[in-house]
This record gives C-alpha cells, structure tokens and sequence, in this order.
C-alpha cells in the first residue's frame, strides 16, 4: 500500500468532514504520510485533543491492518482516492469523495451507467414510467445507479434487480445506518446482486447535507441521468445540476404541465438543459450503448377475456370496477385473470387497486 | 326463626347456585345483609321493606339478617330482591308459605309497589341452573320469552310479590312459560342494508362475499367517503343464519349485558359491533370492576368491525391476537379469572395513508413517504397476519351513483355463502373447527391441494408479485373459501389466482 493511501485508510475510520481532509492534503501537499500528518503543527490544530489523541493510537501499521480486516470481515471493501481500483469516472470529477465503502460487485463502477432518480413521492405516472424505463435500461446490461431513497430511487432499484440487471445504490449515510430503514432490505438485496457503495464510515448517521452530497456521487458515478418525475423543489435538482456540472447528459421524461410531479422534467426540456426522452432506446442511442441480446418484442398467447381486459386498459389505469363494468364475465374470473396477467408481467399493479399495462 | 331458599349468582357467563337464609330473632330492629353483596345488594334491604309493606304482608319487626351463600364469592346486582323478601316473609306461619319454597329458584328485583322486575343474565343462569339439576325457577315475567328457550326446565312467570306469594302458599295457579319457538324468531329478521343499496364496488363485494363464506378476516384499504363503513354495515345480511346453538351463544353475553331485546327474547340475527376508535382496551376485551364481556365478546357468532383501523390505539389492536386466534378472550383480574368466548369475524377499515388519498384515481395525496410508513406500520406483524384478506376500495364516480342498474340482492348472495359454508361444515364433521379460515396446518395440508398448474402459479406469485411468506397458508385457505363458493372439490388454477388479488398489503409498493 502507497504511503498516502495508508493515511487515507487511517482516516476513513473517524468521522472527519470532506473539508478538513481536502485541507489536511492541502498542507501536506507532496509529502502525504502518516508520519509528517502525525508531525504537523497545523494539523494538529484542526482535530480537538480527543479525536487526535485516538488517531494517534490508531496510527500504526498493526491498527491499520487490523482495522480492514474488520472491514473485510463485514464484507466491506474500502476504495480510497489514491488507489488503483478507484474508478476514472469519479475521479475526474473535482469534488471526489476520499473513500468509497463497497459492498458488493465493485466491478460495476467502471461499468456504463445510467443514474435513475426522482421524486420520492411519485405519481402513478411516475411509478410506471420508472419502472418502464429501468426495465428496459437495465435488461440491455447497462447498470442502474440511484439512491437507495423512497418512491423513484426504490422502485429503479427493484426492477433492475427483478429482471435480473446490475444497480448501484449509493448511501447519503453509512452501512450501518440505512436510510430510510425501511429499505434495509432492500439494502441487503443490493448489496449481494449488485453494489452498495457509500463515501462515510459505517457508523456515520444520515444528516441533511449528506444527501445533496450524495448526489453528486450518483451523477459522477454514471454516464447519464435520467429524472422521470420530480417537483422542483425536489432534491433531484441538486443530481441535475452535479450531472450538468459534470458535463453528463441528462435527460428528462415529459410530463403533465398540470402536474407538480413533471415540473422539474418538463423544465429541464423547456430550458434546454437536457433530452426529451420517450423511449429506454432514446438514451441508448444517446449513450452509444451496444445492446447485448436483449428481445424487445416477446410475442404472447392472449385468452379472448385477456385480450379484453388489455383493450379496456389500452388508455390508462384503471380500477377493479371499471374493468368488472366494461367486461362481460364475472368479477371473481376478472380477478384472476388479473392475477395471472400480473405474474406475466403483462400488466402491473398499482395502489389504490389501479391496473395498467406494464 | 330460620328460613332458607335458592337463588342463583352470575360469575362471567355461567350461573353458581346462591343460598339466600334468613334468620329472624329478638332484639333491636335492624336489616342486614351478609357474603360479600355489592352497593346493589346492600340497598335491596329497604327496595325489600318496602316492598313488602306495600303488598300487604307484616314486615318482622325484630333483628332480621340475611346471608348469602357461599360466603366468600362476590354477589352483584338487584337479582336477589325477591329471594331476600321470599325468604323473609317464610319466616311468618301466617303466610303459610310451606316446605315447598326450597323447590323453587327465585330471580328477581322489587320496586316499592311490590312488583318483579326485569334482570339481566336470566338465559345464562337458567342454563346452568338446569346443568346442574335444578328444575323449577319462579322469575320476572318480563324475562319469561328469553326463559322460553331453554328445555327441559318449568319456569314460573311471576309480576309481583303478592302472586308469587299465593302462588307458593297454593292460592293461585301460574301458568308455566311457554316454550318459545325459535323458528319463527329466526323467519322474521330483516337487516336494516342491503347490498343492493351499494352501487359499484364489485370487487369488494366479491372479497366480502368470501370472508362470509369461509369465515376470513378482512380489512378495507381506501380513501375516505369510498363507502367502507357502508360495505360492512350490510356484511351480516350475507351471514349465514345463527343456529339455535349458535344464538344461545350470542343470547347468553347480551343477555348479562343487559343488552336483549325483550320482545323477541333470544338475538337472532347475528351481532354487529362498531366500538369507536377511542374504546379503551378494557371495554374492548371485557373485564373490569365488575367483570362484563366486552366488544368482542358481544360481537361473539357475529361481526367486529373496527372503522379507521390504523386510529386504535396500538396496545387495544394487539389485545385482540389472542381472540382472534382462539376465539376466546380470558380476563384474569384480581378477584377472578373468567373467559368469555369470542368468535368473530374482524372487518376492518383504513385509510392508505393519513390524509387518506394515496393511491386514489382523483386526489393527490400530499404524505411523505415516511409518513404512510408510519401509518402503515401502526398495524404489527402478528395482527397481519390473522387478517386473511386486504380489498383496496375506491371512490364510486357520480355516474355510478345514479347509474340504474340492478345490483344483487343480500339474499341471492347470502344462498351462495350458505351453499359454501354446508360444504365446510360436512368437511369439518369431525373436527372442532368449523370454518375454512380457521383451518390447522395439518387441514391446511390436507384440505388444500393445488395441482401442478396451480403450484405454478402460486410460486410465481411469491417470485414476481413480492408477496410475503405469511401469505402461504392463508392464501391456500382463501383459495379453498373461494373453491367452495363454486362448489369445486378440488382448488383450481383460478381460484389460487383470485386470492393472490386478496393480498395488496404484503405487496411492496406500499411505502
């Protein structure tokens, strides 16, 4: 291990601001060690006594080895900046996180992929516009990358996970502090099919700043990013504008004008900062991404009452008691053959016990 | 002087036979009543007085105390009165009251005038009265219709003192009560909704339909005003009828409720309770000072709906784990340990999220995420679990309301609940179960069998839907409840995918 990648790894054990580290390298500039950190005056005024005094301890080699091998032992691999398997696409971004925790597949960060985030809060419009899209992106083999948050983020992540594609789900907190905990298991589903990564130590709680500062780790992680439905007042801008800083596309599915939910895409569009998107195959074309066999047209065996049921949602969703109205047998032979169709992944379930096509 | 005769003492919902002696002797007048007797029982010596003063007969003036027997079991109520003022005016020859009083159970509360009143728990304390070899009551005669009903005993309706007095010295004849028939209480019930008053709603319905059939658990998921409340408010008019046995049952705990309608002396139709979100746990699970069944015990043979689920508070939502799976409730409290039964169908409401419009065709729900969660999450594991079917209902739209189409008659879906339930009844012949939904594991295994095609499909499900493993057994039991309703001996691929439909909540899209 390189001599400045040592004091990095001493120092992803403590919680340490981004700030103070980018300062501690600053003053050290060439020479990043241990022991000129340990030396330096100036350092030794940025830390109180307590958290000095424990990075002192912990500064020997024997601490250090013991300490990623408990990392290991919980199965987390550490990246730090300075070391090769740190990925280009992060790296070339200026604000880079110092250390990436990695649970899982880290091969998919050099991997194509596409950011998909949103409104925690989505419409149905939304959810089925996210679970279109990351459907198709990710069954083209290209890796989905969101946040691990409610509503968009969690819904990109599961059908990517359903159809078998690879995701990446980046923390705004540390491994041992899931947020939201409701999705703790679907953190562990990540972390075993794909790839949870996070820039704090696993002890770290989530704080209000840790999420924009996320962000900016799901769009330097991915080659585009793609917003299906978010208010403007939503987080999501935040992914935007990294995105754009960064000099990613982004691209932005059209919404209702009346709806809150399609305010930020439609912005996007109307402004110019980003692609209209109406189709997964329009960001792969964008993207130069070669599809790996993937068969866009499954033909299906349809019963006449199937064909039915998918004529009258031909035009949006609709509800148990429209459909039992519109059709022409029963209510308890309706529900089954909706149960049935579901499984096919013909139609989808919606709540409020809606149905539309999936 | 020295008398001595029977009454009968309520402890949870069976009768315990109650000596009432009286002694009269010499000394300073003086009322006293001994064996742990409530304020009611204190207060009956001067409604005891009183009463007898005013049907002309002599009150002893002398030291006069009155012991109830066993001594050391608590005694409540006005049920003592006429024993009390029988056994007092026995202690006077000149009533000529002979040996005969000792043959007799008395039941009854005086008023001043002299008359017998009403009291509660008559059909309970006869019951056991009679198991254990008890044959003549004399009673009010207001409680006569509900004494009706039992066999095998002969009860003497009496209205006030003075009969009852004659009766017993031979002057007077009373006519024994009149079996009552339960037949023709049976024929004339009418429940006050209709399914056919609800427009729309026809998956709902259905999912009502079943929990009827098979005896399932259901819970109502929508937005506020979607007619929730009103779904399950014509639920008992698709309940099978109560037999005999079954409303004896149900008469018994109204009865010491204090609950029965006097007229038709016996409840008939099966109980439908609403206790209101802010019930507290106690009156919900019976008990107390002085231990009465509570909401889920009157709901017994009937239904318990809990509008607006998610409101309860959580420790009254928990208590209801035990009934629900044993279909009993065992208060245990200082002074006694009593069970009372409770065997009810939960039909319960909620809203998907706290401002009510997650999910809805034409509302926007404005909850954080974290907020439905919370929400959602007010309804535990285990409580989940008894719950068998989740139905998500809608608001109707305008056109539906004043749509004129017919919908189905309570009846004609009643006769099919009817035809479903005799098929589990022959089914569970020799078992003490008695419904699909609260079939054991080794029914379950035995009772629903999926073919291969089925298979298919329920492991699927689990795979492609997210369903939870919980679901299993309960989806087997729900498919068997809807294979009965299509007379099908064997649970078809269908079936199992109807009641895949019936499980939204373990679904993932909720928060």
């Amino acid at each position: 291990m390189k001599e400045k990648e040592k004091l990095l790894v001493l120092l992803s054990q403590f919680e340490i601001t981004y700030k103070k580290i980018s300062k501690i390298i600053e003053i050290l500039d060439e020479e990043l060690n241990i022991d000129n950190f340990l030396k330096n005056k100036q350092i030794k005024e940025l830390f109180d006594e307590n958290l000095y005094e424990n990075i002192k301890i912990c500064a020997t080699d024997a601490r250090i080895k013991s300490y990623l091998k408990n990392l290991e032992e919980s199965e987390i691999k550490l990246i730090t900046k300075f070391s090769s398997e740190y990925p280009e696409k992060l790296a070339c971004i200026p604000d880079a996180p110092f250390f990436l925790f990695c649970k899982g597949d880290i091969s998919l960060l050099s991997q194509k992929a596409i950011a998909i985030v949103g409104s925690r809060v989505p419409s149905k419009y939304g959810m089925i516009v996210t679970d279109r899209f990351s459907e198709t992106l990710a069954k083209s083999g290209i890796v989905i990358v969101s946040g691990l948050a409610y509503g968009v983020d969690s819904i990109a992540h599961r059908k990517a996970l359903d159809v078998n594609g690879k995701t990446i789900a980046v923390l705004g907190s540390g491994f041992n502090n899931i947020y939201p905990s409701a999705h703790q298991d679907l953190a562990n589903i990540i972390a075993s099919k794909g790839l949870l990564i996070s820039e704090y130590c696993p002890s770290m709680k989530a704080t209000k700043y840790s999420f924009p500062q996320r962000n900016r780790i799901i769009a330097g992680l991915s080659d585009g990013v793609l917003i299906t439905e978010a208010s403007i007042k939503s987080g999501t801008i935040h992914t935007k504008d990294f995105a754009l800083d960064y000099g990613k596309d982004v691209f932005a599915v059209p919404g209702n004008i009346n709806s809150e939910k399609s305010e930020l895409p439609n912005d996007i569009i109307k402004s110019g900062q980003g692609y209209a998107v109406t189709s997964p195959e329009d960001i792969l074309e964008k993207v130069d991404f070669k599809v790996q066999n993937y068969k866009k047209v499954e033909t299906v065996q349809l019963s006449i009452e199937e064909q039915t049921i998918l004529n009258l949602l031909s035009d949006g969703d609709k509800d148990t008691d429209f459909l039992s109205k519109n059709c022409n047998f029963n209510v308890n032979i309706l529900l089954s053959y909706l149960t049935t169709l579901e499984i096919r992944g013909i139609i989808k379930r919606l709540p409020g016990g809606f149905y539309s096509l999936a | 002087m020295l008398s001595k005769v029977k009454s009968l003492g309520l402890q949870g919902i069976d009768g315990f036979p109650v000596d009432v002696e009286t002694d009269v002797s010499n000394g300073l007048p003086k009322f006293d009543i001994v064996g742990l007797g409530d304020t009611a029982i204190k207060e009956s010596k001067e409604r005891v007085r009183t009463a007898i003063k005013n049907s002309n007969y002599q009150y002893p003036i002398s030291r006069i105390t009155v012991n109830l027997a066993p001594a050391d079991i608590k005694k409540e109520g006005s049920i003592y009165d006429l024993a009390i003022a029988i056994s007092i005016l026995a202690t006077n020859e000149e009533n000529r009251l002979g040996k005969d009083i000792m043959e007799y159970i008395y039941l009854g509360e005086l008023s001043f005038e002299g008359k017998v009143k009403r009291v509660k728990g008559v059909l309970p304390l006869l019951i056991s009265a009679r198991n254990l070899g008890y044959k003549k009551f004399i009673i009010p005669s207001e409680n006569a219709i509900e004494a009706g009903f039992i066999e095998g005993i002969e009860v003497y309706p009496v209205s006030d003192l003075s009969t009852c007095v004659e009766f017993l010295s031979g002057e007077k004849i009373i006519e024994k009560v009149n079996p009552s028939s339960f037949q023709s209480v049976i024929s004339k019930h009418e429940y006050p909704l209709d399914f056919c008053n609800v427009k729309g709603q026809a998956g709902a319905k259905r999912a009502l339909e079943i929990a009827a059939a098979g005896g399932h658990n259901l819970l109502m998921i929508g937005p506020p005003g979607s007619g929730k409340s009103m779904l399950a408010k014509c639920f008992p008019s698709i309940l099978p009828d109560l037999t005999f046995e079954e409303a004896l049952e149900v008469t018994k705990i109204h009865s010491i409720s204090g609950e029965l309608d006097l007229k038709s002396g016996i409840v008939s139709t099966r109980p439908f309770r609403s206790p209101h979100h802010t019930a507290s746990t106690v009156s919900l699970t019976g008990g107390g000072n002085n231990s009465k069944p509570g909401e889920i015990s009157l709901a017994h043979n009937g239904v318990l709906f809990l509008d607006e689920l998610p409101e309860y508070t959580r420790h009254t939502i928990e208590t209801l784990r035990q009934p629900l799976e044993d279909g009993i409730i065992t208060v245990a409290r200082a002074n006694a340990t009593i069970a009372y039964p409770a065997n009810f169908t939960l039909i319960a409401s909620m809203n998907p999220c706290p401002c009510g419009n997650y999910g809805s065709k034409d509302k926007e729900c404005h909850c954080s995420p974290a907020q439905i969660h919370k929400y959602l999450s007010k309804l535990s594991g285990p409580i989940m679990d008894r719950i068998d079917i989740h139905v998500e209902v809608d608001n109707v739209t305008y056109s539906d309301l004043k749509s004129e189409k017919e919908e189905e008659k309570s009846c004609s879906i009643k006769e099919r609940v009817d035809r479903a339930r005799e098929i589990q009844l022959n089914r569970f012949k020799n078992s003490k179960n008695y419904c699909n939904a609260k079939m054991s594991v080794s029914q379950t295994k035995k009772y629903c069998t999926l073919d291969k095609m089925g298979e298919e499909i329920l492991r699927n499900a689990f795979e492609k839907l997210k369903l939870s493993a919980r679901a299993h057994d309960r989806l087997l039991r729900l498919a068997r409840t809807i294979a009965d309703l299509e007379g099908e001996e064997n649970i078809k691929p269908q079936h199992i995918a109807e009641a895949i439909g019936y499980r939204s909540l373990d679904r993932k899209y909720w928060g």
